[in-house]
């Protein structure tokens, strides 16, 4: 979509610049025409002074000179005349050598061109009857003056029409954005809703905007209680289902079975896959996602419990330690991040021989999120299969080699990447890219 | 050891119980929260096993009251919630382990092994160790320069509970209240058999006998 300012603007141009030229070509135009009524009532005046001036001389008619004007005497002056007569023509002396051609039909005709000088004449063509004979006069004035202004008006109109536009242009854009300041307002309230600072839109929008940014933080507050509620529901059917299935294990190893290994062994390869299963699919159901736009994972605030708790799981031979800018936040769900960090270091605790170190970093890109622990380290070949699903490389140590899965399913949930590579210590180094939130 | 056992379902409870009855600990039982509150800060409790999901009042919830009144005992917690944020409340509450639903009974048993002598300040090894002894907690034997010595359950039950406590006097009272859950009859007498028998069994030395104070083990180490 455009933007609402741009389309405004490119409205008003094209209204204004159609309107615009229009007016002031029909005034130019009008103005003209009066002016060539002026113009003629004159040329008029002209050529009935020239029928004065014929009269009756010795060879049929002539043209008394003492009557005629003096700038029909005078080369190119700008004033001409034509007589035309039924077999013959005059030409006033102005002419020089020059024709006058002579207009088809009584009346006013204002473009023809004269002359070496190029000018611009309005003729005018009247016929009488004098003396018996029929005469047609035809008067001329050089128009090219007025034209000149003419053009110059026109050039003068163009640029203070278009220094016009320009300012309407401005103020508009002013206006508009003045008028749609609460809707940018609620732009930049939404990105920063994107990148986790915020929860909420501000409410205080004017009256058109009201039930959108209402329906927004509706939306949200519903999703944010859906979420926690489908969590909880989550949590007590994971309880409901998982306290049987730990009295079945139990049962499964109860001295009863000791004389039907088999059976035993079938019981808890089938509960252990029930498990695996179960755990799975829950902490799967559990991620939010990309659901929750205002959620915020604070680092410094965070990271010390996770080691903390890690630390206590695992025993204090440990040194657990994190690299990370101050201040820094991460624009994701608090529990996925805690998920995913949590089974990351837990798997790195598991391998460890004395150091594990978690660093997150952020890149013009986005995050580089890595685990790094002095433990054996995977061989560059098996790296592969870690991540797939179903397969166990944790299997030599504790636990049930879910954690890993549950990792690949929150980045990929994220868009992210996952390499395996080798730490500084030896041992494996987990590293995730995740992308910037947009 | 003297256990609690903090659980609402029963039958993972009587699991649970007799498990635990096997591998030597006194467990006393409760369902209710609200119960464990008040039970738990009076008996002197060697570890607690608590769930969270409990009816009356939460586990967090009476972990966190435990810890205020200042309990000190070692607490595992048991749960089907096992999402990391939780856990992080859990061991915030004050727990010293978690162990989520469902578990292998034997992966309970080494974590409280392990989170027991880690109060005790002893280090996790797959025996225990005190004045030349190597218990063996699984197969409930004691080896002794190099020599095995089959012990009976009520001998094993005496002897961890000495060498979790080495080099301290322990009266018979104090014994009786550790060794024996709630509801089993304390005779001072059956203790002095249980003495003896492991006296015969590792040498008299082993065990000394303090006069009106009780009993000190591994004593002629020092």
């Amino acid at each position: 979509m455009r933007s609402i300012q741009r389309r405004l603007s490119l409205g008003l141009i094209s209204v204004m610049v159609i309107v615009g030229l229009v007016l002031a070509q029909t005034s130019l135009w009008l103005f003209e025409m009066g002016l060539q009524r002026y113009l003629e009532a004159g040329l008029r005046n002209d050529s009935e002074n020239l029928l004065v001036a014929l009269v009756r001389g010795p060879q049929g008619l002539q043209l008394d000179e003492r009557h005629l004007a003096p700038a029909y005497q005078r080369p190119f002056s700008g004033h001409y005349f034509r007589i035309d007569f039924a077999d013959s023509h005059w030409r006033s002396r102005s002419l020089w050598d020059q024709e006058l051609p002579r207009l088809e039909q009584p009346g006013l005709e204002s473009n023809l061109q004269l002359g070496p000088e190029g000018q611009q004449l309005l003729v005018l063509r009247s016929d009488y009857r004098r003396l018996g004979q029929s005469i047609s006069i035809s008067v001329a004035q050089d128009y090219t003056p007025v034209r000149e202004s003419f053009l110059r008006m026109q050039q003068v109109g163009l640029g203070l029409g278009l220094s016009g536009l320009l300012l309407i242009l401005l103020l508009q854009r002013i206006t508009v954005r003045r008028a749609l300041r609460p809707l940018e307002t609620a732009r930049e309230q939404i990105a920063q809703l994107q990148l986790g600072q915020r929860s909420q839109l501000d409410d205080q929008v004017p009256l058109e905007l009201e039930p959108l940014v209402a329906q927004i933080n509706h939306l949200l507050a519903h999703t944010e209680d859906s979420l926690k509620r489908s969590r909880n529901a989550l949590g007590n059917l994971g309880h409901a289902l998982k306290t049987p299935l730990a009295v079945l294990l139990s049962l499964a190893s109860s001295v009863q079975l000791d004389a039907h290994p088999q059976l035993r062994k079938t019981l808890k390869q089938q509960l252990e896959q029930v498990q695996q299963r179960l755990n799975r699919e829950l902490n799967r159901a559990r991620l939010a996602g990309d659901a929750l736009p205002g959620a915020l994972f604070d680092c410094a605030g965070e990271l010390p419990g996770l080691l903390a708790t890690l630390n206590m799981i695992h025993g204090e031979h440990l040194t657990l330690s994190y690299r990370v800018a101050a201040g820094l936040q991460l624009p994701w769900d608090r529990e996925d991040l805690l998920e995913l960090l949590g089974n990351l270091l837990d798997n790195a605790c598991k391998w460890a021989d004395a150091d594990v170190r978690l660093s997150v970093l952020e890149t013009a890109e986005g995050f580089e999120l890595s685990v790094e622990d002095d433990g054996p380290g995977i061989p560059e070949d098996r790296r592969e299969q870690v991540f797939s699903r179903g397969t166990r490389l944790d299997e030599q140590t504790d636990g049930h080699g879910l954690g890993l899965g549950i990792v690949r399913d929150i980045v990929d949930t994220w868009s992210g990447v996952l390499h395996l590579q080798e730490s500084e210590w030896g041992g494996l180094k987990v590293l995730i890219e995740l992308p910037k939130r947009t | 050891m003297r256990l609690l056992l903090v659980e609402d379902h029963v039958p993972l409870a009587d699991e649970l119980m007799a498990g635990l009855n096997r591998q030597g600990y006194a467990v006393d039982w409760l369902a209710d929260g609200r119960d464990a509150v008040c039970q738990g800060s009076t008996e002197p409790y060697d570890l607690i096993v608590l769930d969270l999901g409990l009816p009356g009042l939460s586990g967090l919830e009476v972990l966190a009251r435990w810890r205020a009144d200042g309990l000190a005992a070692p607490v595992l917690i048991l749960t089907a919630r096992d999402s990391w944020a939780e856990r992080i409340e859990g061991l915030k509450a004050g727990a010293d382990d978690y162990l989520s639903k469902p578990f292998h009974p034997e992966e309970l048993h080494l974590r409280i092994q392990a989170l027991l002598r880690r109060s005790h300040g002893q280090v996790n090894q797959p025996t225990l160790e005190a004045a030349g002894l190597h218990l063996d907690e699984g197969r409930q034997c004691v080896n002794r320069e190099g020599a095995q010595i089959q012990l009976t359950a009520a001998e094993f039950r005496l002897l961890r509970y000495f060498m979790l406590h080495p080099d301290q006097i322990l009266s018979k009272g104090h014994l009786a209240e550790h060794l024996y859950d709630g509801e089993t009859e304390r005779d001072s007498n059956v203790l002095e058999v249980h003495v003896n028998h492991l006296r015969r069994k590792l040498g008299r030395s082993v065990i000394e006998t303090r006069r009106g104070q009780g009993y000190l083990f591994g004593g002629q180490a020092r």
